[in-house]
């Protein structure tokens, strides 16, 4: 996407045409009686991806994930991977592996023989298998920990262990099931970048499941978001954030203002907009509309800007209100301002300088602003 | 003070009642009869009430002490009680692997069957629990005999021309012996299957390992605490059995509950009864005292 971060390769896979997907999910139904847990899924992954499904529980994202690895059979649709067709083909035959949410570590055997519980099925040659275990102890630095069982182990210690077994055959496509989910929340910031790390120096494609939307944003190349069995969008994390094509994204990723009205002017690539909060707004429209369209334009709280005094913008992009709730954070705050329409509105602002002196005070009347760049316009 | 001291008194005696019942309940019906039944062996049969001289007496002022080892000599050398012994083993171990063997497909598929079926299948395991087990034998000579239920539908198949010679043999206590015992296998598997982790079975799949590879790698090392458990509580039962050997068994090879009948009942021989009931009580505790500390020591490591 244009505001995208600057990327590392001129061209992102799934914005090449020419490029092949590595995973290709081909309007895939899963029924459960008469629930759809996945319903209609079209998706494709490219290789040595960082890729997220991210929803609220039962969303669909587990089951999505349990179908490409064989442990469930989609009621319709085909799932390729590296091009071929493995719909109907069992877990034990598919180039997939999976890290388990509860690491469904094997109780009766050392951490050693976990990892290399795989290598086995493979027929490998003694050596061999010893010295992979070897080489996935060094990665993942659990070496001391070989002869341990999986009940001598603390909870970090067994989401290693977890990853080191699914990742001991090397395989192309790794599949994770909230993979720092059981995980302290200090744990699980040092372990986010490790496995990044981790990623990209393997060069394995990673697809991970996950409902905290902060480690999709921090680990994922592209992300999925799931509601009901569907996939909403499929972006960048800096898109998802920038750009959400629904309501739906926007209110589920970070915290969003989302102001109502009817389209009543197009101007070049802009709109002007009749709020519903009784005021005008000017948005830059990524999407042509027609004059009479009812929108809603999302507004993240950081883009809104705080004017002690009444702007100067013949009352276009802006509103007045009093302070009703100022949540102070360390390195940002947050404010709640009331409009006399009854709105509330959220906005963040930096704590650049020390926090001697209220910036705003509560029930101060306060004015805010915003560019026409500085959110989307979304008409569902 | 002293109510402090009262009440300080009296956690540690609650403790004592607790740990102090299972005590007294172990050492009036377990070890006292366990001693009284070691003092008879040690005595001589005798035409008196009871049935066995003393240990000791008191003469012309001497402590006299007869102990008689003489039926312990009688055991290991006549054959007749060595073979019972033996083939009770050899009964218990056939029964165990059968009850094994049949035992685990059936509790396995009782643990995966859909949750509402369970109870109503686990019902009919334990329901002929609900009848006498004396009667449950009984019926075994109905379907066994030799114009029985078996028999007669096998020669209603014509699979058969003459009734097979079931009843009476070996194989008639093995069967009256698995029928039996079933249950105690299944109920303990049944436990601990139901405990099994599904999700580990998929991460065997998920490795590359087919079905019966997650059953032999997975599913029968975790269980192997319910087959050890129900083993036991088959094979010890059975190596002391006394009605399904009587009952349905060939009466040319016994079993050591039978030969322990004629000598305490038709024999009166109370002393020779006791000590094979001591000999076979240790053939049985030796090997799982070994057994449970060998395990013991592993889980140390």
């Amino acid at each position: 996407m244009a505001n995208g971060t600057p990327s590392r390769r001129p061209l992102e896979p799934w914005q090449d045409p020419k490029a092949r997907p590595y995973v290709r999910i081909d309007r895939v139904t899963k029924r459960f009686g008469d629930i759809y847990a996945v319903d209609d899924v079209t998706l494709e992954v490219y290789q040595g991806e960082f890729f997220s499904l991210l929803g609220s529980s039962g969303c669909g994202k587990t089951t999505l994930l349990r179908l490409l690895a064989g442990l469930e059979y989609p009621t319709s649709g085909r799932i390729y991977i590296d091009g071929v067709d493995v719909t109907e083909v069992p877990p034990y035959f598919r180039p997939v592996n999976m890290m388990f949410q509860s690491y469904a570590l094997f109780p009766h055997m050392t951490v050693e023989q976990n990892i290399e519980f795989g290598l086995r099925q493979d027929r490998l040659p003694r050596r061999e298998r010893m010295e992979r275990v070897n080489e996935m102890l060094e990665l993942l630095r659990i070496a001391p920990l070989r002869k341990r069982r999986p009940d001598q182990l603390s909870g970090g210690q067994r989401q290693r262990v977890a990853l080191a077994r699914s990742l001991a055959k090397h395989p192309k496509l790794l599949l994770l099931d909230e993979p720092l989910g059981a995980l302290d929340k200090r744990l699980r910031e040092n372990t986010q970048f490790e496995l990044v790390n981790l990623q990209e120096r393997l060069g394995t494609t990673f697809i991970t499941v996950t409902h905290d939307q902060e480690e999709a944003m921090t680990m994922s190349s592209r992300i999925a978001v799931m509601e009901a069995g569907q996939i909403r969008q499929v972006d960048t994390p800096t898109a998802i954030y920038e750009f959400p094509n629904s309501r739906f994204v926007a209110e589920f990723i970070g915290s969003v203002n989302l102001f109502e009205g009817k389209i009543i002017d197009l101007q070049g690539d802009d709109v002007l907009i009749e709020a519903q909060f009784g005021g005008l707004m000017r948005m830059r429209s990524l999407q042509p509309h027609p004059i009479g369209t009812p929108v809603v334009v999302a507004i993240r709280p950081e883009k809104l800007r705080l004017c002690p005094t009444p702007p100067n913008n013949g009352r276009v992009n802006q509103l007045q209100g009093v302070v009703e709730d100022i949540a102070y954070l360390g390195d940002v705050s947050i404010y709640r301002i009331r409009t006399p329409s009854r709105l509330l509105v959220e906005m963040t602002l930096t704590n650049t300088q020390p926090r001697t002196e209220q910036v705003l005070t509560w029930d101060q009347e306060v004015w805010v602003e915003w560019s026409p760049t500085s959110g989307v316009v979304l008409t569902d | 003070m002293k109510l402090q001291a009262v009440s300080d008194d009296e956690p540690r005696l609650g403790r004592l009642i607790n740990i102090g019942l299972p005590y007294l309940w172990l050492g009036l019906f377990f070890l006292l009869p366990f001693v009284i039944v070691l003092r008879i062996s040690l005595a001589e049969p005798a035409l008196t009430q009871p049935p066995y001289t003393a240990l000791w007496e008191w003469v012309d002022g001497m402590l006299e002490i007869r102990l008689n080892l003489r039926n312990l000599q009688l055991i290991s050398e006549d054959s007749l009680y060595l073979q019972a012994l033996l083939n009770s083993l050899w009964v218990a171990l056939v029964g165990t692997l059968g009850c094994l063997v049949l035992g685990y497909p059936m509790a396995y598929a009782i643990a995966t069957a859909p949750e509402r079926q369970r109870v109503p299948l686990l019902m009919l395991i334990i329901l002929p629990f609900w009848t006498s087990f004396l009667i449950r034998v009984y019926a075994w000579i109905g379907i066994l005999n030799a114009n029985g239920l078996l028999n007669g539908f096998l020669l209603w198949l014509g699979v058969i021309d003459e009734p097979l010679k079931i009843l009476h043999t070996q194989t008639a206590v093995y069967i009256g012996v698995i029928y039996s015992y079933l249950p105690f296998m299944i109920l303990p598997l049944y436990a601990n299957l139901t405990r099994l982790d599904r999700t580990l079975l998929e991460a065997a799949a998920d490795l590359g390992c087919r079905p019966w590879c997650a059953f032999r790698r997975i599913t029968f090392p975790l269980t192997l605490p319910g087959v050890i458990a129900g083993s036991m509580l088959v094979f010890i039962p059975v190596v002391g059995e006394f009605v399904i050997p009587d009952l349905l068994g060939n009466p040319g090879s016994l079993m050591v509950g039978q030969l322990m009948w004629t000598e305490f009942f038709a024999n009166k021989d109370w002393p020779l009864a006791a000590s094979l009931a001591i000999v076979l009580l240790a053939i049985l505790v030796v090997p799982f005292v070994i057994m449970q500390r060998l395990q013991q020591e592993n889980e140390m490591n």
